[in-house]
């Protein structure tokens, strides 16, 4: 980070998924950038942007840290880090559900005394059902969710839906949806007081239809 | 008390810090206190910003305790129950550790030195002032470089009077984390869209006076009487900072609503490059006093010291160290002696 306001601003930007369209997004908005093979770290070609690629459940820490100042990141992996940071902009790619699914024709019987869920997303899952008085139990999985209920691990999963077509190729079905899923640019706080010129900048190119 | 380990070359620079600020809190009338490490929690339940982010304990007779979170917070306790209103105005300063949870992995990352000042029993513009000025020296002689965000609690209050129903916590902590879509979702329920338009941009601000004053022109009629007092407040004390060579350090930043539920007035956190948080908060608190027994209007701020120390210079650094290997321990003695005098360390 540096006062001088000719740095380019850094942005740290998630592999996987999202990544697509993120770029052709700035590029809509003229702001070319690509990586070199293998390559984690890129400038945006009008040198207004320093850009990081991360791990998407890494992002949220860079940022808080401040080592990336900005970020695009879905809310959830933001809500799962449980750090705190100012929303941007919210966009309109990339946007998906947060989903309860079993499998498909399974009824809920009342000798299930309690909920039992598989997900990556333990501290949504725990905070949703807590909320709503319901008590779960919680097996964290760090992929390849939907086979929990195949493989009887438990007859519940959360995760994210976005086809649904994963779901249906196991045999399972959305039980319902607990929340929407979008995608924004962040920034850690301090950050942004000591840049928002520069940001507030960025973010007007960004939103420019 | 404490979690955190400093080694030697930290732990000097740390002690370094904290007696030059010491000595300028003192040249400015500001005389030490210390208070307690831990206290009965229900005392301080409802000035406490997020519950969970307390360390809470319970004592042998089954009461429940906290540790220290918040010095001024045990401050204005201890002031509150020994002052009377013959001391006024008092200054004092403090610096210790306060304990929050963090949701880190480390738990000593949950530890800050908090170290700061307060003025109780002065209000106005004055105090406010001086608080800002004393902060300002605080800077200087760290030779450290933050800008200082500038807002009002008053200002908020203001805007929110005529509200029917709001939770106030709610409201600071959108505004504070600039999340200006809910905070008009909340707004349209309560106000005329005009003025919900208006108390967004308003606190979205920041910038120097010239173009606050430039957006209270062009926002026509929608500011009430009591939004204009505030907002002036804010103008006059900028331009007493600027008459007083500060004004590169402070910047008007309306969203600077105060992460404490006690302040009153003026509220400001400052910034620095390279730290990823705020290093240091502070501003006027006119009515917590008066909640343990004695009504004074006070200002302060303070500084997390630990925050900064890697930005600190030589000044702050362990001095260069010779190992005198003089056989003959008078010669080396007085060698030593004639080091030491230099401001170097000289090891026998």
């Amino acid at each position: 980070m540096s006062l001088n306001s000719s740095e380019p601003l850094s942005l740290a930007l998630p592999k996987g998924r999202l990544m697509e369209d993120v770029s052709n997004f700035f590029e809509q908005k003229g702001l070319n950038f690509s990586f070199d093979n293998r390559k984690l770290v890129s400038y945006d070609k009008s040198g207004r942007l320093k850009i990081f690629l991360v791990k998407n459940s890494d992002l949220p820490t860079y940022v808080n840290h401040g080592i990336a100042g900005l970020g695009i990141c879905g809310s959830d992996v933001l809500y799962e880090s449980g750090y705190k940071f100012f929303n941007l902009m919210t966009f309109e790619f990339g946007g998906t559900s947060m989903c309860i699914a079993g499998m498909k024709g399974h009824k809920k019987n009342d000798n299930e005394r309690k909920l039992s869920v598989a997900t990556k997303f333990t501290k949504f899952t725990s905070d949703y059902f807590h909320k709503q008085g319901i008590p779960v139990e919680i097996i964290k999985l760090n992929g390849s969710v939907e086979l929990a209920p195949v493989l009887g691990l438990t007859p519940y999963i959360v995760d994210l839906v976005e086809t649904g077509s994963t779901l249906k190729a196991n045999n399972l079905e959305v039980l319902e949806k607990l929340e929407d899923i979008k995608v924004h640019l962040i920034v850690n706080p301090a950050y942004y007081k000591l840049h928002y010129k520069s940001i507030k900048k960025i973010v007007s190119i960004l939103q420019k239809k | 008390m404490g979690t955190e380990t400093i080694y030697i070359e930290d732990a000097y620079k740390h002690r370094q810090a904290n007696e030059e600020l010491g000595k300028l809190f003192t040249s400015w009338g500001y005389l030490p206190v210390e208070t307690p490490v831990f206290d009965f929690f229900d005392i301080y339940q409802e000035f406490i910003p997020v519950e969970k982010d307390i360390y809470r304990l319970i004592d042998r007779e089954g009461d429940l305790l906290m540790l220290r979170s918040d010095i001024t917070l045990f401050l204005a306790k201890q002031m509150g129950l020994s002052l009377k209103d013959t001391d006024l105005p008092v200054r004092v300063c403090y610096s210790g550790t306060i304990l929050r949870h963090q949701n880190r992995e480390d738990i000593s990352k949950n530890e800050f030195f908090q170290t700061g000042v307060e003025l109780i029993g002065k209000e106005g513009k004055n105090a406010d002032l001086e608080i800002l000025m004393l902060l300002h020296s605080t800077f200087k002689s760290l030779e450290i470089k933050p800008i200082v965000h500038i807002g009002s609690r008053k200002l908020l209050d203001a805007s929110i009077s005529d509200f029917k129903e709001f939770d106030k916590k709610e409201i600071l902590n959108m505004i504070s984390y600039r999340d200006f879509e809910k905070l008009k979702n909340m707004l349209v329920k309560n106000v005329d869209k005009k003025r919900v338009n208006f108390l967004i941009d308003l606190f979205q601000f920041i910038g120097n006076k010239e173009e606050l004053n430039t957006f209270i022109k062009s926002s026509g009629g929608l500011i009430n009487s009591r939004e204009s007092t505030a907002l002036n407040d804010l103008i006059n004390i900028m331009d007493s900072l600027t008459q007083l060579g500060a004004g590169n350090s402070f910047i008007i930043d309306l969203s600077e609503v105060g992460n404490q539920p006690y302040y009153t007035g003026i509220v400001f956190q400052g910034y620095i490059e390279g730290v990823d948080s705020a290093v240091v908060s502070g501003g006027r608190y006119d009515d917590l006093l008066g909640e343990f027994g004695f009504p004074a209007p006070s200002v302060g701020f303070s500084l997390l010291l630990r925050k900064i120390e890697d930005q600190l210079g030589k000044k702050f650094s362990l001095p260069d160290q010779e190992n005198i290997t003089d056989q003959d321990f008078i010669s080396g003695f007085k060698k030593a002696e004639k080091i030491r005098k230099d401001g170097r360390i000289a090891i026998l």
